[in-house]
């Protein structure tokens, strides 16, 4: 892919060890990684948590910390070795030559600073001695650039005053300011909305291919890596597995790790397939009509007082037939959240009618005290969802006590056939859940909603919060027993593949609005809603079929 | 970045098999205080608020003066003649006790009014707020005045004062652990099953959060500590017929001048010493248990 | 908007704590004592005398009635004539009002200067034996009972050097109608060590949320980009570090001013030094009730308007109350 084989490369890593020294002794976080980047490439390091990828980059900008040492390699930035330099030059090269991206847009800049500030102190630090009227321009110049509206009239807004994507923008005009030769990305869109994730990997692209910048990403995200990058470093307990030209880790990854986290990603499929169509639909478990929910109005305190987050729902209507799944998407403060809670009972709403296996709910409080079990809910986050004092057994004891009164005493042996089931070793049923892993912790919750027999299941983000290996586990894992059992759920997500993967029907949500709603197929077949397809034109190509 | 709200962010239980963490110097010295004052009736010299033991014309002597009662004054008589180290010995045990007993009051009080804020809501946790607000608006030596000069002297007064003073604290950070740890979604899990409302606070919602609201008990004891000398020092605290730390130094004060700085400048040193040796546990019990708590 | 609220939101705080106030030190005097034993002479005199006094103090009202009397009087602002000295008693505040004023102010400069310069000085070194040293010297500091600081410093100040003297204000000089101690060289002098004693604490406790502050915001991404960005830690320091930490350091500075002007109770009495707070004391003892809630009050509204001003330092300092989107 490279063009510049002749001349040498701008940056050259070579044999690069790092080594951490920690109370525990030393211990080696990165070993032997050698790459090269050349003018104009994109270089993504791949790799799940603990790899070491962001190791690499935080050498490369300088930024790894004292207890770090650079035990054996070098990295070479066109021919001079950084670590032969001092502290001072190294500063001179930062911001100027080597610049950086972080991930999380909500903490990279200075929250009591404007954003036109923050940028031009970067700019008079690079040419100190410029007069403020051309930082001033200047710093709107590259506002602008970098696709935010207004720039002029931006360039006085407070960080918090920006929506994720264009704090994201002015985090990149930043490491742009100083025109530097390689900016270093680390998980530069992990934290935002699909199609803002899109726009962004575009800007950076562009800037790749317009002004010759080398661009090192690090991410965890096979499509990131898929959407902009030339050359793959892909990186396992800080070594290299593999690297290779893009297209040829994507097509042919040689090593088996490579393929299992290629494996892992779930993909979308748009050609319509039988699989999902259901001729003839029975009698619904769910039905909601014009459900709708006015931003933070009414009492939503509930038992507690603390509703989780606060997005109005406007005429939501959907029904899910009895023993099917409906998957819901959307992205950050669509609602999507919002329903799937106010359907547990957790939170109220304010019009609008709920009916559940025949009966109508009571929307207008939380906790329905006659429907209590009725619905059960799995959480996003597994480490928050169990009580930290209670042993595994005997958080689903008390899940098993208290849904008994409904059908009379049940034998404590479901306990032990459900974690069975549920893969979790017997053992592990005098653990607290702390000495669970995440997906230990997420199987215990998935029986604790099982063991409650609900008449329907909410699973809100269910895998987000874990490893893309874990994830397929827990998917295929709640596909099994909702089609054994013969359960109905509503499967909340903001990933169109995995929704497509579990879900017979597809609601589509925008803003608190129902959007677009569906069978399965139809969804991501034939629909024609535009928000539908520009969600799904966000994905990366690759693992769309 | 407000020091007022509090974070109960990554509490977790100090691990059992390294309780030689709880072997420091801090807590080894706290636990001789303690020592020293279950056992002052044992090992003092004399009881120096028995005036038959008292020999009212050794007053003001030195350290180190041997005195008639066969024994040696090791840190000096004061003004009517009591043995120092004495005093320091029966002074430590009121002001321990005194401590101690309004920290454990005030916390339970604390606490219950604190999560009972945060669980029934509404006027409740407004009338219970607004009460913790503004008494926490002022200076808590102002409080402690206007608690004391209503409810007047004696030992049972002061501890109902520093009570008083205390439970606000406790209030606060209880309750907003206490809705923190409603938000999470194991309470949501627990509220979508069929269980009774007294079983998710007490099995569910309590015990997680007493936990990190108690590592504020030791810098509590320490404040009540400072407090109560304070007030005796003042006056306004302990009857004369049972000194604390504070007043045993109160009464050199007017020595102090005449150089015989050792009547105020021992029991100083003593008291001095248990508050901060408090501090230091107090200290050390949040870093273990709460890492990421902000120290203030 | 924001302002506006504030001081919306702080006035009826204000009421509701001089009428709280009000009530509780009312009902606390009265059922401490009966104030006509200090007026007249116990040993001398007659029924007749105290019945004639009580009439004069209006002690023979009942106490509903009393209290009314006593809102007139702050109404109209004289808080009533104190029992003891026969003066009006807010006039009485004012006079103490420069002493305590001047000795929280120097003991609140020294305090936050070297408060937030050690604080910063430990947490951009945290874990390095100068940042062990400051944190556990802020823990002693923090220990030291005020009473007894004080008393050390005249031990040590006064008594065994001769370097300062033990109490009072020494000389002092009018300016706008108030003595100040500080215009004058003994006035200084004077002011040193309850200065000290005042201070010290707080020093600790500035150090100490200074130094916490600062770790948290050199660990926090900004920080870390800021270096990336290639800026001097010196331009970090002092253009994004102090901003982030001063919010809390503004409160507490704010908080520790208000207690100090209100009651340095301990220290003004312990340095004989004639403020406010030594003010209070006194007329607790003497149960002069107009005098006290005359403080009280004073104390309510001084630092129920510094709470305010940090509510306003908040709104100046931080744009995400300033604007909210």
């Amino acid at each position: 892919m490279s063009a510049s084989t002749t001349t040498t490369p701008l940056l050259e890593v070579r044999d690069l060890t790092l080594r951490h020294n920690g109370r525990g002794g030393q211990t080696t976080i990165v070993q032997n990684v050698s790459f090269t980047l050349g003018r104009g490439e994109v270089l993504g390091i791949i790799g799940e948590s603990g790899a070491g990828k962001s190791t690499i980059g935080n050498a490369v900008i300088g930024l790894v910390g004292k207890s770090f040492e650079q035990s054996f390699g070098t990295i070479r930035l066109d021919g001079v070795a950084l670590e032969t330099l001092s502290d001072r030059e190294r500063r001179k090269l930062r911001g100027k030559t080597i610049a950086s991206i972080f991930q999380d847009h909500t903490s990279s800049l200075d929250p009591l600073m404007t954003v036109g500030n923050q940028l031009g102190e970067t700019i008079s630090a690079i040419h100190p001695g410029l007069p403020r009227s051309e930082i001033r321009r200047r710093t709107i110049e590259l506002l602008g650039w970098v696709g935010i509206a207004d720039p002029a009239g931006r360039h006085d807004s407070y960080p918090h005053q920006l929506s994720g994507g264009q704090r994201q923008r002015v985090v990149i005009a930043i490491a742009l300011a100083g025109s530097p030769s390689i900016i270093v990305a680390d998980e530069p869109t992990s934290a935002l909305d699909a199609t803002v994730q899109k726009q962004i990997l575009d800007i950076l692209r562009n800037l790749v291919d317009t002004i010759g910048l080398s661009l090192i990403l690090i991410t965890h995200d096979m499509g990131v890596v898929a959407a902009i990058a030339d050359k793959v470093v892909v990186m396992k307990d800080g070594e290299i597995v593999e690297q290779d030209a893009t297209s040829t880790v994507l097509e042919n990854p040689k090593e088996l790790y490579t393929q299992q986290l290629l494996s892992a990603v779930p993909r979308l499929h748009l050609s319509p397939s039988a699989a999902h169509s259901q001729p003839e639909e029975p009698a619904p478990i769910l039905v909601v009509e014009n459900l709708s929910r006015s931003f933070g109005g009414g009492n939503i305190r509930g038992l507690l007082g603390k509703p989780s987050a606060k997005f109005a729902l406007k005429n939501v209507s959907l029904r899910v037939p009895r023993g099917s799944v409906l998957g819901i998407v959307g992205e950050s403060g669509s609602g999507k959240t919002t329903i799937g809670r106010i359907l547990a009972g957790l939170e109220k709403g304010d019009s609008g009618k709920v009916t559940l296996d025949g009966r109508a709910r009571d929307i207008s409080r939380s906790g329905d005290e006659g429907l209590l079990g009725h619905v059960q809910m799995i959480f996003q986050d597994p480490a928050l969802s169990l009580n930290p004092r209670m042993t595994v057994a005997e958080t689903l004891r008390e899940c098993l006590r208290f849904t008994a009164r409904k059908e009379g005493p049940r034998n404590p042996d479901e306990i032990t056939r459900m974690t069975d089931r549920m893969g979790l070793a017997r053992t592990l049923l005098s653990r607290y859940p702390h000495q669970l892993s995440g997906g230990q912790k997420q199987r215990v919750c998935i029986a604790r909603a099982l063991l409650a027999r609900p008449a329907l299941i909410v699973a809100d983000e269910p895998t987000s919060a874990l490893d893309v290996s874990v994830q397929a586990e827990i998917v295929s894992l709640l596909k099994q027993t909702v089609t054994e059992s013969g359960l109905s759920m509503v499967f909340i997500s903001h990933d169109l593949a995995i929704v497509q993967g579990i879900c017979d029907a597809v609601g589509i949500m925008k803003d608190g609005r129902m959007e677009d709603f569906g069978p399965s197929d139809f969804i991501f077949g034939r629909s024609e809603n535009a928000y539908t397809r520009r969600l799904i034109d966000a994905r990366p190509k690759i693992f769309t079929h | 970045m407000k020091i007022s709200t509090f974070k109960p962010t990554g509490f977790k239980m100090p691990d059992r098999a390294s309780y030689r963490q709880f072997l420091t110097m801090p807590n080894i010295v706290l636990a001789c205080y303690v020592a020293v004052a279950l056992a002052a009736p044992l090992i003092a010299h004399q009881n120096p608020y028995d005036p038959l033991q008292v020999y009212g014309w050794e007053a003001s002597l030195p350290p180190g003066t041997e005195g008639s009662g066969g024994f040696n004054y090791l840190l000096g008589t004061d003004g009517l003649g009591r043995d120092i180290a004495s005093s320091i010995m029966y002074g430590l045990r009121i002001s321990l006790l005194v401590s101690i007993v309004s920290a454990l009051a005030a916390a339970v009080i604390g606490l219950t009014a604190g999560v009972s804020a945060a669980y029934f809501g509404r006027w409740v946790d407004a009338l219970i707020m607004r009460v913790v607000d503004l008494q926490l608006s002022l200076p808590t030596m102002l409080v402690a005045l206007i608690a004391i000069v209503t409810l007047g002297p004696g030992i049972d007064r002061i501890i109902l004062a520093l009570i008083i003073v205390q439970w606000a604290t406790y209030a606060r950070v209880a309750r907003s652990v206490a809705l923190s740890e409603a938000g999470k979604s194991y309470i949501d899990a627990v509220r979508t099953m069929p269980l009774p409302r007294i079983r998710i606070i007490f099995r569910h919602l309590l015990p997680n959060s007493i936990a990190p609201a108690m590592t504020l008990l030791p810098i509590e004891i320490g404040h009540a500590v400072a407090l109560e000398a304070t007030l005796s020092f003042l006056g306004l605290g302990v009857p004369l017929d049972q000194p604390s730390l504070g007043s045993t130094v109160a009464n050199g004060f007017q020595y102090l001048m005449t150089g015989q700085y050792w009547i105020s400048l021992f029991p100083g040193f003593a008291l001095f010493g248990l508050i901060a040796t408090i501090n230091f546990v107090g200290e050390d019990m949040r870093r273990i248990w709460d890492p990421r708590s902000r120290s203030i | 908007m924001a302002l506006l609220s504030v001081i919306t939101g702080r006035l009826s705080q204000a009421f509701l704590l001089i009428f709280v106030m009000s009530l509780v030190g009312f009902i606390g005097i009265h059922s401490v004592g009966n104030p006509v034993y200090n007026v007249v002479n116990i040993e001398t005199a007659t029924p007749e005398e105290i019945r004639r006094a009580t009439i004069l103090l209006g002690l023979d009202q009942p106490v509903w009635r009393q209290y009314l009397v006593f809102v007139q009087n702050v109404a109209t602002g004289t808080f009533g004539t104190s029992y003891i000295y026969h003066q009006p008693a807010f006039g009485l505040v004012l006079d103490k009002l420069s002493a305590t004023f001047e000795l929280a102010l120097f003991a609140m400069l020294v305090a936050t200067v070297l408060g937030l310069g050690l604080g910063v000085l430990a947490g951009t070194r945290p874990g390095s034996p100068l940042d062990r040293v400051i944190v556990t010297s802020s823990v002693y500091a923090l220990s030291v009972p005020s009473f007894w600081l004080s008393m050390m410093l005249i031990l040590v100040g006064a008594v065994m050097t001769g370097w300062f003297p033990p109490g009072g204000r020494g000389l002092t000089a009018n300016l706008l109608g108030f003595d100040w101690s500080f215009l004058t060289s003994d006035g200084l002098r004077h002011l040193v060590l309850p200065v000290l004693a005042l201070a010290i604490p707080n020093i600790a406790l500035i150090a100490r949320l200074a130094r916490a502050g600062t770790v948290e915001v050199e660990r926090m991404e900004f920080t870390r980009f800021c270096v990336a960005k290639g800026l001097s830690r010196r331009r970090i320091l002092f253009h994004h570090t102090l901003p982030n930490i001063s919010l809390p350091i503004v409160t507490i500075v704010g908080l520790q001013f208000g207690g100090m002007l209100a009651f340095a109770v301990v220290v003004e009495s312990i340095f004989a030094w004639p403020g406010v707070g030594k003010l209070l004391i006194d007329s607790i003892q003497l149960l002069d009730r107009p005098v006290v809630m005359a403080t009280l009050t004073f104390t309510a509204i001084a630092f129920v308007a510094l709470n305010t001003l940090v509510d306003l330092v908040y709104v100046v300092l931080d744009p995400r109350v300033r604007i909210s989107t």
